[in-house]
């Protein structure tokens, strides 16, 4: 893998804490306006999960999966997610747990609206808030199961609270403190209600680096039925393939990529990876010289090498 | 000392073993994962909105004023990380929250950021 996704994901942790520290600004009509039509909408049927005090986030997260049909239980998150030392748990873990649930936590936009629409298509809403202040935070995680449009109300399972009902303008007022961060499970298949096309395949990428390649393939075929033939989503399906060791449907996925656009060195790489992998040598070393001839990129250069270094061993082995 | 067969034998029973408990499937060694193709992506969309910024006659006339070539920056901004790229784009953006950014914060100082960024400042430094 190269490196510059790490160093992605932490500069964008930037505007995250700008908000925390922005003070006592107001809510933008943006955040807090929902679609005219919007009804009340409520979840009764959410599980709820009381917590101890510093357990809110295993237990929202339970919330979320088994809403979302998981068959998991509140002391194997726990486990998972739960940190004495800190008495919390950090928002990247939550994400790692839901990912090893099966799951595919997707992050919402930060807008009331997306939490009404995710609430609409039946899913409750992981959120963090601060119920403190900027200076001396206190954070908690809580389920979003309802809004109630005509009392301008947020319903939470929340702490030990069952049905926490919360006028918006507060709720939103935590959830600004906390960065507007929230997420839903989807089952690997389920697109977000509102779904933005970057946010999705960067969920689904984490996915596959998490080695859920079976939850990976149907992310990927679903995102495929919402922008057809999009070359990212036809990359990850193929990688997937690889991953479960689908190589001929792998290596068809490739080779249709490269008909498509021949300057694509991660699919000419994988797809040598997946000729080698049925035994082809020649045909995998073939590709990756031309990989090599064609590429202008260090980075990329080195890791032609190590899979052409691979590929040559497993050869060697083989003969 | 394991032989080189043995050794092999004992790689294939653990990762059998891996994907039989039914977690974590695990690549090929070398694949390269979907994330390299939307870094990628993101870099090409980062690099077009900020040679648009570049192809403005103001700007272009700022760069002159400067004694430098825009040719020059492009260059440098192509040798720039996707990361790094980001990073460019959040500065400015940080600078002004929506509006024109030249009207905002000013050509000059835009201009500047850009060259301090990608590096050219340095042959200021150096002259």
């Amino acid at each position: 893998m190269f490196g510059a996704r790490r160093v992605l994901r932490k500069s964008r942790l930037v505007p995250a804490l700008f908000v925390l520290t922005s003070g006592c600004a107001s809510i933008p009509p943006s955040v807090s306006d929902l679609p005219d039509a919007a009804q009340t909408v409520e979840l009764e049927a959410t599980p709820f999960y009381p917590q101890e005090r510093y357990q809110c986030g295993p237990a929202a997260l339970t919330t979320v999966l088994v809403a979302s049909g998981a068959a998991v239980t509140l002391d194997d998150i726990v486990k998972k997610v739960y940190l004495p030392g800190r008495q919390g748990s950090l928002q990247f873990e939550l994400l790692a747990a839901a990912r090893t649930e099966g799951r595919l936590p997707y992050p919402v936009d930060g807008t009331l609206s997306t939490i009404w629409q995710e609430l609409e298509a039946g899913r409750p809403v992981l959120v963090l808030q601060n119920l403190g202040v900027s200076a001396i935070p206190r954070w908690h995680y809580a389920v979003v199961v309802g809004i109630d449009t005509e009392n301008d109300e947020v319903v939470l399972r929340s702490g030990t609270d069952e049905r926490r009902v919360t006028p918006t303008r507060a709720f939103l007022h935590t959830w600004r403190r906390g960065g507007y961060w929230g997420l839903v499970a989807l089952k690997p298949g389920e697109l977000p209600a509102a779904v933005d096309r970057a946010r999705y395949f960067e969920a689904v990428a984490a996915l596959e680096e998490a080695g859920r390649a079976e939850a990976a393939t149907a992310a990927w075929g679903a995102a495929l039925s919402q922008w057809p033939g999009d070359t990212v989503a036809l990359f990850g399906l193929a990688n997937a393939n690889l991953a479960l060791r689908n190589f001929a449907a792998a290596e068809d996925a490739y080779r249709t990529l490269l008909d498509r656009d021949s300057s694509l060195l991660a699919a000419r790489n994988n797809l040598a990876l997946a000729l080698a992998e049925q035994g082809e040598f020649d045909a995998a070393l073939q590709e990756i010289s031309v990989a090599l001839s064609e590429n202008r990129d260090a980075a990329v250069d080195k890791e032609l090498r190590d899979t052409e270094a691979t590929i040559r061993r497993r050869k060697a082995i083989a003969d | 000392m394991f032989s080189f067969k043995a050794r092999g034998a004992l790689m294939r029973l653990i990762s059998v073993s891996i994907i039989c408990m039914g977690f974590a499937q695990v690549a090929p060694a070398g694949v390269i994962g979907t994330a390299y193709m939307l870094d990628e992506e993101s870099r090409v969309a980062s690099l077009s909105r900020i040679e648009v910024l570049l192809a403005r006659e103001d700007v272009g006339k700022q760069l002159e004023a400067f004694g430098v070539d825009r040719a020059t920056v492009v260059e440098r901004l192509n040798g720039l990380s996707s990361a790094e790229l980001l990073e460019l784009e959040g500065q400015i953006e940080s600078q002004v929250a929506g509006g024109d950014i030249l009207a905002v914060i000013g050509i000059v100082f835009v201009v500047l950021l850009i060259l301090e960024l990608v590096g050219v400042t340095d042959i200021f430094k150096s002259i």
